[in-house]
């Protein structure tokens, strides 16, 4: 069974009365350890479709299924359920919280879901992302590389199915870039987790198993490497 | 004008998106406002106002003749026939009661023969015209009848109405021969002829007062010289109405220190604009840096920041002045009961919101709002343009001096123990009050070191029992040190004064409990039925204590008669009693220790007496000293033997006159009651059982604070809604970061905990400050701020009762406070949030 299933999915979003079509029936499947990258210019709804993906949004019509399970069909408890068990999210700009130390924000999800010993998982994730002896630091003593690296130890720290990175190098330079990707590749890999990234840089484009190019809340093509 | 433009789009228009903040911020300015303006209508209405009763129909007299015991009636003989034209009016001065409707009235009785015809002839020539044609020489007639009475109209009564009055233990009937019109602003009275005054009083061959209207030349000085030379020694020729003053000066003391707490919602208010703008500012760092590279001058982002704190005070004051209007009507209620228990009767007069209150509360508003906002603002003017439009990695990052703060509080309470050990000032304890905002302000100073103290060491303990959602909360009340400190030190000063406050008159009421248990060791007292308050004492008829004491069952009677009499142009009250009874049953402290025997043997001897501790702490007097006090005709020199704590009444009398009843050690209380019931059966009087007594004691004590509780609960009550805007502000400020939380797999409730634990830590580090800095207060209120305006001692003491519930009642309501800024954080929409940057 795919780990993440889109069925014919359309998502309007209404401003001012008019209905704007950010996903128009689009369907997707996605399976355990693939790597997934979304292409598309500005606007063509890749946000939206991770954001549905990660069960933060409800398809207007046609339906998400992560793991086999609808997200429209569960109430709140369930949808927290899934993000602490199944997701993991990368975003643009780290999202790491400033008041908490490395390692503090790399347990948080551990923490949240009541998990009363993260300390050596923290651990473990910080060496898999190489920021061993970062962990008691704070996020501003840190450079941006290294961020998004903690945020990547965050979202791996439950051992989530599916990972969801919105433009995860966005903020970052081309290099520095590339050795997130070439991290998030090799982890996603060893830990058979399926990965779908959001981007505009050709070198995601490039370390894909799956392109999937969107046009205006569509796939134009996709393609399988 | 582009300006106003500008300042309307920038400043003004942002607080409409966030309207429940903006509106808990106006609201608590408000408050303070109002509390302030309603002390002060309330102050003018029952103070302003305030006359002693006897005062009404004064007339215009210029100066008055007194004496402790009253006046020899020959005195206004020697008055009379002075070659000057003087006119000499004697009056006898009490209180009576009107059985039917209990209401109790000034009883004056005047020479009618001689002046008053007046209030007669004015009804006469009223009635004349309705009534059957009255003879003149018919209300003549009356004058002088022993039953006669004259009533102000607004008591309500026609002529000829029969009456029972109640004066001293005894009911008399009398006949209305006429009524005066009284709508003036006078209060009403029961007037009748000076013998028949005397008579109904068994006060024969003594007046109360004489009252004098000099010719204009020379000066009331001159006269007063003139007249002393004829005069008695100890009889007393002072300007009329010098004991009203005394009594005003006495209230006004009171009146200032309730002033001096409803200032405390303002600084309270204070605090929350201060955070308010603090908070502006910090969103606006970008912002302002993008306008200063646009071409705004520092001034101008200056006066924008004070502007906005303008319009929050503007606001505040616009909806404090009805509000404040309508706190002053239960303000006065409170105060007129305060100035009832404690001095005379007096009606509270109108409460009036004139120009001068509008302006009042225009300048509290604004003033408050432009100093406190001063400081951010000035922050805010001095952001860089560049710095400003590099926004930092760490959003609430503003800097904070936290160890040059903590110096500068060090010095403050060192100011302020310093200031504390100062003498009062003119008799008023300024630096006691300038110890207290010193100490205030050092405690404002040192709250960012104790907030990362206290939230450092408590993150990881907390994270431990009350799980991630705690340490998280500890976090960021911790990163947002600022922020934290000014709304901890907001709603501390409120505690704090709470507590104080609430120490000070916990520790006055078990000393007064203290003190009764001393002073009040008979088993059952007896008083005449009319009400007592400090400037009068009514009496009972002499015979009935000896009358009682051969009644079975009862040991002891003690007699004491309490005198109001004058010492330095302060009223005291002079009491005695009978010395043999007190030294069996008494065992009250003396200051110097010795044994009471002793002490009352000398008492016995010679021209000594023993005074009250606030007399001593009034005059600059000491065991050993010797004062002197006008009784009767005679100036009498007495040696202080000893000085005995006191609490009745702040001029250090014992009780009002009264008998204290000693029941046999075989006896019982019932029987021998029922007893004294059945012998006192023709009289007016009221008997107490001991326990009735103390428990009449404390409510009236209680009545008098009930209002500083009332002030109290304001400043908590503005200290709690400046909690709710705040978190607010934290929760729409931290958005970001608590969309986060969704991300991260926080469910709903999780995020709820998160902001109410928040809260939760808010209300304990506040209570935790509170509660320090309450107890320092409270020591300068008792034995400073007291001490030097009243005159009283106070034994501390903690009322840990009240104080638990007060703390527990506004720990409660910060957790309240607490509930809407979750809320609102729950639905917060984590995709808009997150995506925002
Ligand atoms: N909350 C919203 N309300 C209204 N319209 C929205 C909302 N979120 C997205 N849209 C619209 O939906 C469409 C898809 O947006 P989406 O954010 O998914 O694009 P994107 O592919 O992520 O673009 P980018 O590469 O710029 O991040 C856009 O036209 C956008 O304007
Ligand atoms: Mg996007």
């Amino acid at each position: 069974m795919s780990i993440l299933s889109l069925q014919d999915v359309s998502k309007d979003y209404l401003t001012d009365g008019q209905p704007v079509h950010a996903l128009n029936g689009l369907s997707l499947n996605v399976e355990r350890g693939e790597f997934v990258a979304l292409v598309g210019r500005s606007g063509c709804g890749k946000s939206t479709l991770l954001n549905l993906a990660g069960a933060m949004d409800f398809p207007t019509s046609g339906k998400v299924l992560v793991d086999g399970v609808s997200t429209s069909s569960l109430k709140d408890g369930g949808l927290t359920r899934l993000r602490r068990e199944r997701v993991g999210f990368i975003f643009q700009s780290f999202q790491l919280l400033h008041t908490l130390t490395v390692f503090e924000n790399v347990e948080l999800p551990l923490l949240l879901a009541g998990k009363r010993y993260p300390r050596e998982v923290a651990q473990e994730r910080l060496a898999w992302v190489n920021l061993e002896g970062l962990g008691d630091r704070y996020p501003h003593q840190l450079s941006g590389g290294q961020m998004q690296r903690v945020a990547i130890a965050r979202a791996l720290i439950h051992s989530p199915s599916i990972l969801l990175a919105d433009e995860p190098t966005g903020n970052l330079d081309t290099t520095t870039g590339n050795v997130i990707l070439e991290l998030l590749r090799r982890l996603t890999r060893e830990q058979n987790t399926a990965i779908v990234v959001a981007t505009h840089s050709l070198e995601a484009a490039s370390l894909a198993n799956t392109l999937v190019r969107l046009r205006d809340g569509k796939i134009e093509e996709i393609t399988r490497c | 004008m582009p300006l106003f433009v500008l300042f309307y789009r920038l400043m003004v228009r942002p607080l409409f998106r966030e309207p429940v903040r903006t509106l808990l911020t106006i609201l608590a300015i408000a408050l303070g406002v109002a509390v302030v303006l309603a002390i002060d209508l309330a102050g003018s209405a029952a103070t302003g106002s305030f006359r002693s009763s006897m005062e009404t129909l004064a007339g215009e007299s210029d100066l008055e003749v007194v004496t402790s015991g009253g006046v020899p009636e020959n005195v206004v003989g020697t008055l009379a026939t002075l070659p000057y034209s003087i006119r000499v009016s004697p009056r006898i001065e009490d209180y009576g009661v009107i059985v039917d409707t209990k209401k109790a009235l000034p009883l004056i009785g005047l020479d009618l023969v001689a002046e008053g015809s007046a209030y007669a002839q004015s009804e006469t020539q009223k009635t004349a015209e309705s009534q059957t044609q009255d003879d003149s020489e018919h209300v003549f007639e009356h004058l002088g009848d022993a039953d006669s009475i004259w009533v102000g109209s607004s008591v309500g009564y026609k002529t000829g109405r029969r009456v029972e009055l109640l004066i001293n233990d005894q009911v008399r009937k009398y006949t209305v021969r006429g009524v005066y019109p009284d709508s003036h602003g006078n209060e009403s009275a029961i007037v009748m002829d000076l013998a028949a005054a005397q008579n109904a009083l068994c006060r024969y061959g003594r007046v109360d007062r004489i009252l004098l209207k000099v010719p204009g030349t020379p000066g009331l000085e001159d006269w007063q010289q003139r007249l002393r030379t004829v005069l008695p020694a100890g009889v007393e020729v002072r300007p009329q109405g010098t004991g009203t003053n005394e009594n005003r000066r006495m209230l006004a003391a009171f009146g200032w220190n309730l002033r001096l707490l409803s200032y405390i919602s303002l600084v309270v208010g204070a605090f929350l604009i201060y955070n308010t703008i603090s908070v502006s500012v910090v969103r606006r760092r970008p912002e302002i840096g993008i306008v200063r590279a646009l071409g705004a001058s520092r001034g101008v982002i200056l006066s924008a920041f004070v502007g906005e704190a303008v319009c929050f005070g503007l606001a505040g004051a616009l909806i404090g002045l009805p509000l404040g209007r309508l706190m002053a009507t239960g303000a006065v209620r409170l105060m007129a009961a305060t100035v009832e228990s404690l001095y005379v009767s007096s009606r509270p007069g109108t409460i009036e919101l004139n120009a001068e209150s509008v302006l009042l509360a225009l300048v509290i508003g604004v003033g408050v709002a432009v100093a406190s906002s001063y400081s951010p603002a000035r922050e805010g003017s001095q952001v860089s343009p560049v710095e400003a439009m590099a926004r930092g990695r760490r959003e609430y990052d503003v800097r904070v001096h936290k160890a040059r703060d903590l110096w500068l509080a060090l010095a403050l309470g060192l100011a302020a123990a310093v200031a504390s050990r100062a003498p009062a000032v003119a008799g008023k304890p300024f630096l006691g009050y300038l110890a207290a905002i010193l100490l205030v302000a050092a405690a404002a100073l040192a709250m960012p070191a104790f907030v990362d103290a206290l939230t450092s060491v408590s993150s990881k303990l907390l994270g431990k029992l009350f799980g991630v959602e705690a340490m998280l909360a500890s976090r960021s009340l911790a990163a947002s040190l600022r922020r934290t400190s000014v709304l901890v030190g907001a709603l501390s000063t409120a505690i704090a004064m709470m507590t104080a406050v609430g120490i000070m008159v916990g520790s006055f009421r078990q000393t007064v409990v203290l003190w009764m248990s001393d002073q009040l060791p008979a088993d059952l007292y007896l008083r005449p039925a009319g009400s007592a308050a400090a400037d009068r004492h009514p009496t009972l008829s002499s015979g009935l204590a000896e009358e009682l004491a051969r009644l079975p069952g009862v040991a002891a009677v003690e007699r004491l008669r309490a005198y109001e009499i004058s010492y330095q142009d302060m009223p005291a009250t002079l009491a005695s009693a009978d010395l043999n009874v007190l030294r069996s049953y008494h065992h009250s402290d003396f200051f110097s220790g010795r044994p009471k025997a002793q002490v009352l043997a000398e008492l016995r001897d010679s021209n000594a007496v023993i005074v009250s501790e606030p007399f001593t702490y009034k005059h600059h007097l000491k065991t050993g000293d010797s004062i002197t006090l006008s009784l009767g005709e005679t100036q009498a020199s007495f040696l202080i033997t000893d000085v005995y704590y006191d609490y009745s009444s702040e001029r250090g009398s014992t009780a009002p006159s009264n008998l204290a009843i000693y029941v046999s050690p075989g006896a019982q209380l019932d029987v021998v009651r029922a007893e004294i019931e059945k012998a006192t059966a023709d009289r007016r009087v009221l008997l107490f059982s001991n326990r009735d007594l103390r428990s009449e004691a404390i409510r009236i004590f209680d009545r008098t604070f009930a209002i500083t509780y009332a002030l109290e609960a304001v400043a908590v009550l503005v200290a709690v809604m400046g909690i709710a805007g705040a978190l607010l502000a934290l929760v729409i400020d931290r958005r970001r970061e608590l969309g986060l939380l969704h991300f991260l797999g926080a469910a709903t409730g999780q995020v709820r905990k998160l902001i109410r634990v928040e809260a939760g830590l808010l209300g304990l580090l506040a209570n935790f400050a509170g509660l320090a800095l309450g107890f320092a207060l409270s020591l300068i209120l008792i034995y400073v701020i007291n001490k030097q305006s009243f005159g009283w001692t106070i034994r501390f003491h903690w009322p840990v009762e009240v104080l638990l519930g007060a703390l527990t009642v506004v720990y409660g309501a910060t957790v309240l406070a607490g509930l809407y800024p979750a809320k609102v954080a729950v639905h917060l929409n984590p995709l808009e949030v997150v995506h925002e940057e």
